[in-house]
């Protein structure tokens, strides 16, 4: 694999993930955390829209009409989260209701209309399908370790499974209601991008 | 060539729209019956739940197939009354056919305006006493809520209660779907027939058997809920004082 190719995959993952470094899809990240299932479908289905929508207009680029681009990105993007949402909603329907509102509003994601912009609309098509995917996982990793902590001290359960014991709860332990809930989600993501900024000295204002 | 031009643009633009939409309505048919069924299997288990036959969670994890047999050989009758607590006709019970009144939203509306409404009755049997589930819908916050009621064979006394809501605000108004011990709360409260309202939620301590606590910080949701409720209970009084 060449060097352009690694660094167009690892990038989004960590130096520039769309959510601490670019601060994109901060929303959803917010809402759809309480849990690690619904965490976790979100990440897949983000992962999902981002790479198929790059692969699609990539193919497309040479042929869109400079003026209209943005309609046809988001025709593209709109057909994939639609097909998302149905066949979510044919095949894990109690999932669907859970993440609700917020799978139509993949569109509305910054990353997945972002990448289009900066990178699909300029590049070959396998290089763009792997940005596209990459940002999902970038994406996906901060919600997962976002809802991990969020469903340990929120409800003390990981994957809907306790894993806090009922000895503990006995001996006094109680469930922390603020994590449950969005603000601190954002505290949570504030100290993950507090932690990033930390290892990597570039990304701190002078 | 010209990729810029008013011809092509058009061209393309209208080329994409009718592919894209040609795909979307292809997956759409191809799908539905299956999503139909995860609808149907849903709303059979929030009866299921509302009768306190299983929890919420049981029926999630026993599968759409399961949720229908549990339906077919819990319930005794099913039929469909008019504003007047007639009964109009009876509803498929059979678990390969079953049948539900789907349509809240019409007869929601049909309700307050006065008109003839086709309200369902599902009539369930467990320990050898009969179990009334009757539906309610109404305007929430942010859109729908709805659920459903289960009376014991008095006729006034809940066993319980289920809802369910389109887009409330997590962790407030969603409590009513969320919180179990907001809905435990109906268990052992009695509609009041004879008064009106015939059942309210109400701001800090609930005083009356008729009478449960709203959620804190969902004042609207607990109002369009209390709303549903009464309303849907005021249609389908004159059939339980007949009973």
């Amino acid at each position: 694999m060449n060097a352009n190719l690694k660094e167009t995959i690892l990038n989004p993952i960590f130096k520039g993930n769309p959510i601490t470094v670019l601060v994109l899809g901060i929303c959803s990240s917010l809402a759809v955390t309480v849990e690690m299932k619904g965490a976790l479908v979100m990440a897949l289905s983000v992962i999902i829209v981002t790479g198929v929508s790059s692969l699609i207009l990539s193919l497309l680029r040479n042929t869109i009409p400079n003026r209209v681009r943005i309609i046809v990105q988001l025709v593209v993007v709109a057909m994939m989260v639609i097909l998302v949402d149905q066949v979510l909603k044919a095949f894990a329907y109690s999932i669907d209701k859970q993440l609700s509102v917020y799978i139509g509003l993949i569109i509305t994601n910054c990353i997945v209309m972002g990448r289009i912009e900066a990178f699909a609309l300029g590049n070959k098509p396998i290089p763009s399908l792997l940005d596209g995917l990459a940002n999902g996982v970038g994406y996906g990793l901060i919600l997962i370790v976002v809802a991990f902590f969020r469903e340990l001290f929120g409800s003390g359960t990981l994957f809907g499974v306790q894993v806090i014991p009922n000895a503990l709860y006995e001996a006094g332990y109680v469930n922390n209601g603020l994590v449950i809930l969005p603000p601190m989600a954002l505290i949570l993501i504030g100290v993950i991008i507090w932690i990033q900024r930390g290892i990597q000295k570039d990304l701190q204002e002078k | 060539m010209n990729t810029n031009s008013n011809v092509y643009t058009v061209i393309y633009s209208t080329l994409i729209v009718v592919l894209v939409a040609a795909l979307l309505a292809f997956v759409a048919m191809t799908l539905k019956p299956r999503q139909d069924a995860n609808i149907k299997a849903e709303t059979i288990s929030q009866m299921l739940c509302a009768a306190q036959f299983y929890t919420k969670d049981e029926c999630s994890a026993m599968g759409n197939d399961k949720v229908l047999e549990a339906y077919a050989s819990n319930i005794r009758r099913a039929f469909l009354i008019d504003e007047k607590g007639d009964s109009l006709r009876a509803l498929n019970t059979d678990v390969k056919n079953i049948e539900l009144q789907d349509g809240l939203k019409a007869q929601n509306a049909a309700i307050r305006k006065g008109k003839s409404a086709q309200l369902p009755v599902y009539i369930f049997g467990k320990d050898g006493r009969e179990i009334t589930v009757i539906p309610c819908y109404g305007a929430g916050l942010w859109g729908p809520v709805w659920g459903y009621l289960a009376f014991a064979d008095d006729a006034k006394t809940f066993v319980g209660a289920y809802f369910d809501h389109e887009s409330e605000t997590p962790g407030l108004g969603a409590k009513i779907k969320d919180d179990p011990d907001f809905r435990a709360q109906f268990v052992g409260k009695q509609a009041d027939w004879a008064s009106s309202p015939v059942f309210a939620i109400v701001k800090g301590g609930a005083a009356k058997a008729s009478e449960i606590d709203a959620i804190t910080g969902a004042t609207m949701t607990s109002k369009g809920l209390g709303t549903a409720v009464n309303t849907w209970l005021e249609a389908y009084k004159p059939y339980f004082q007949k009973k």
